[in-house]
């Protein structure tokens, strides 16, 4: 692998099983993304976007793969503990249903990612949480705040740990238009100050402006932009 | 790490105050038996060890708990007496207990018919508060002992003339029995004991005479003439011996020699051992009683499992969330483990405090009672709490961190 390379995958599979039936989601893909790159993943309901994304994110194993290197490591023969760390210091997530936890404050949402690695939260978490431009609301749970407020939390989590790469699975699909697009500004502030890998998946064709490359998926494959 | 276990159990408040209820009432239930078992012991055993003897002469039976009537006929006291006057070989007093039971202060008491002659080493340090330590028995004791000397005739039961038997109606109380007093109809509440209360007692009228300082091996004394008289027609005998030795003997060696006189029938012990046979004694019940409670506080800490497992099944989402933020398997298993051990130990603090209510709850309705909470009994509860809440976690904890972050993720 390349060292400008984040992600380097080849013949990238995966099958869901359902008892004995075996469902095939990815059929071979081949994908490289380099670092710093902004890459949007466009495609139909069901086409493998989502398993595309947490395979990326070490949220799942594939069931074959001729290689997968995240961040220069070679992921496949890493232990669950192995994996784990990478995904904790390398990797950020911001999710379409925000998955902020509803037990906790905002803030400490934006926290959490320091605390796994064992940091006190420093003022770069607080101005982070300024950038959102949501200081006022950090105190509340998650419940308290609108769907446009929590994405803007999670991404402030995502970040919170500087990661190298950051995957975001159709972070404006819950959000109106407006809020869609303070989403996207926020990550496209970001992408240019930090620098960070994104990858995101989107249906919104009005958000791939923002993209160095768009790719697009069909039937587990991709079949334009890889 | 707590603060993210505090957090989730707050989110639940409901639930979490149940399984802490749960917890609490477990150990509250725990530590009232034991404590109940070990006071009424403790408390029993401190009164006994107040009698100026060494030795105890007991039944031959394993168990001294339920030691009453009279098992022990006047030969005994006649073989234990040949040792033991003022230039006996080994005792310079034998004394004679007969025990029966009677209702006083609201619950069974256990009388100590005892020779009024002998009440000193009965009282040792302690003070007669009120009254006097019997007053007519003293002549009744004697014109007894003239009366039924040994005789090879037959005579009738309570032959002994009213006027003889009429002094011998004697009680003497403790300080904590006479404050508990008895239920005033006419008042609606109890009623302290009074010198000079009649008490119908084993369908005669005994007079309270005299109280005593708390602490003395009966809380009821009487006469063992007259309960002798009304209960064994007369006869002498006993239910137990104390014994007092020479001041110069080894009571092991002492215990032996006695031992050896009795034969098979009666088991001599050193009256420092009483504890030990009661405790024995107790034991059977004391199981299961620590069963009883035990099983209780497993189903607690069932409840504390099937709560956790069903956070864990509800949490799943946030499991997921958690796990791709880059939580380890073993934090996710140290999280539930908090979570537990916050609930447990919480459920202890509450059962300690329930145990104390229950503890003087019980002291208002039944003040004879005695319940220990010694610190060592907390301590012991305390830690099966956070024993058994930490393991209450473990399968829980073990299921969450086995989850896929992607397949967590996806649940609802």
């Amino acid at each position: 692998m390349t060292p400008e390379l984040m992600i380097d995958a080849c013949n990238l599979r995966h099958a869901y099983s359902h008892g004995a039936m075996v469902e095939p989601v990815l059929h071979g893909i081949n994908l490289r993304i380099r670092r710093g790159e902004f890459v949007v993943i466009m495609g139909p309901s069901g086409c493998g976007k989502t398993t595309l994304l947490n395979l990326l994110g070490l949220m799942m194993l594939p069931t074959q793969a001729d290689r997968l290197e995240i961040a220069g490591v070679d992921t496949r023969s890493l232990s669950d503990a192995a994996r784990t760390r990478l995904r904790r210091e390398a990797i950020g997530f911001v999710f379409q249903r925000f998955n902020l936890l509803p037990t906790i404050s905002a803030y400490r949402n934006v926290v959490l990612p320091l605390h796994l690695r064992g940091i006190q939260p420093d003022g770069q978490a607080a101005e982070l949480i300024r950038r959102t431009g949501l200081q006022e609301l950090a105190h509340k749970k998650p419940a308290q705040l609108s769907m446009g407020q929590q994405q803007r939390f999670a991404i402030a989590r995502a970040l919170v740990g500087r990661p190298s790469l950051l995957l975001a699975d159709e972070p404006t699909g819950n959000l109106d238009s407006a809020n869609a697009e303070a989403v996207l500004s926020l990550l496209r502030e970001f992408h240019r100050d930090w620098g960070q890998t994104i990858v995101m998946i989107t249906h919104n064709e009005h958000l791939t402006v923002a993209a160095d490359r768009v790719l697009r998926m069909c039937d587990g494959r991709i079949i334009d932009g890889a | 790490m707590l603060r993210l276990a505090w957090a989730n159990l707050m989110h639940r408040k409901l639930r979490t105050t149940l399984s802490v209820l749960a917890v609490g009432i477990g150990i509250a239930l725990l530590l009232v038996s034991k404590g109940l078992a070990n006071g009424s012991i403790a408390e029993v055993n401190q009164r006994m060890q107040s009698v100026d003897a060494q030795l105890v002469v007991l039944p031959a039976q394993e168990n001294i708990l339920f030691t009453n009537g009279a098992p022990f006929p006047g030969v005994f006291e006649r073989l234990l007496a040949r040792q033991a006057d003022e230039h006996g070989p080994l005792a310079t007093a034998v004394i004679p207990v007969f025990f029966a039971q009677v209702r006083m202060g609201g619950q069974q008491q256990r009388v100590f018919g005892v020779d009024p002659r002998q009440m000193s080493l009965f009282l040792g340090s302690r003070r007669v508060l009120e009254g006097r330590a019997f007053d007519q028995a003293f002549s009744m004791a004697e014109k007894t002992a003239e009366l039924r000397r040994p005789t090879t005739q037959i005579v009738e039961a309570e032959s002994l003339p009213p006027e003889i038997l009429e002094a011998g109606l004697e009680l003497i109380i403790d300080d904590r029995l006479r404050r508990v007093g008895e239920f005033d109809a006419a008042s609606g509440t109890n009623r302290p004991y009074r010198i000079g209360d009649e008490i119908r007692i084993m369908s005669r009228g005994f007079r309270i005479v005299g109280v005593v300082e708390t602490g003395v091996a009966g809380r009821v004394f009487a006469p063992i003439q007259t309960l002798r008289e009304i209960l064994n027609g007369g006869e002498p005998w006993s239910t137990m011996f104390f014994v007092k030795l020479r001041p110069d003997l080894d009571p092991v060696a002492a215990a032996d020699r006695f031992q050896s006189v009795l034969g098979q029938q009666a088991r001599v012990e050193l009256k420092t051992e009483y504890g030990k046979l009661l405790h024995e004694s107790f034991a059977q019940v004391n199981m299961y009683m620590t069963a009883s409670s035990g099983l209780a506080l497993v189903v607690c800490f069932l409840f504390i499992l099937l709560t956790m497992y069903t956070m864990v099944l509800e949490r799943t989402r946030e499991i997921g969330i958690l796990k791709a933020l880059g939580m380890t398997r073993l934090s996710l298993l140290s999280l539930s483990i908090s979570e537990a051990l916050v609930v447990s130990s919480s459920g202890a603090l509450i059962g300690i405090g329930l145990a104390y209510g229950a503890r003087y709850v019980l002291n208002v309705l039944r003040p004879l009672l005695t319940v220990e909470l010694p610190l060592s009994l907390l301590a012991v509860a305390l830690g099966l709490a956070v024993i058994g809440g930490g393991l209450s976690a473990l399968y829980p904890g073990y299921r969450a961190a086995r989850l896929e972050p992607a397949v967590a993720l996806t649940c609802e």
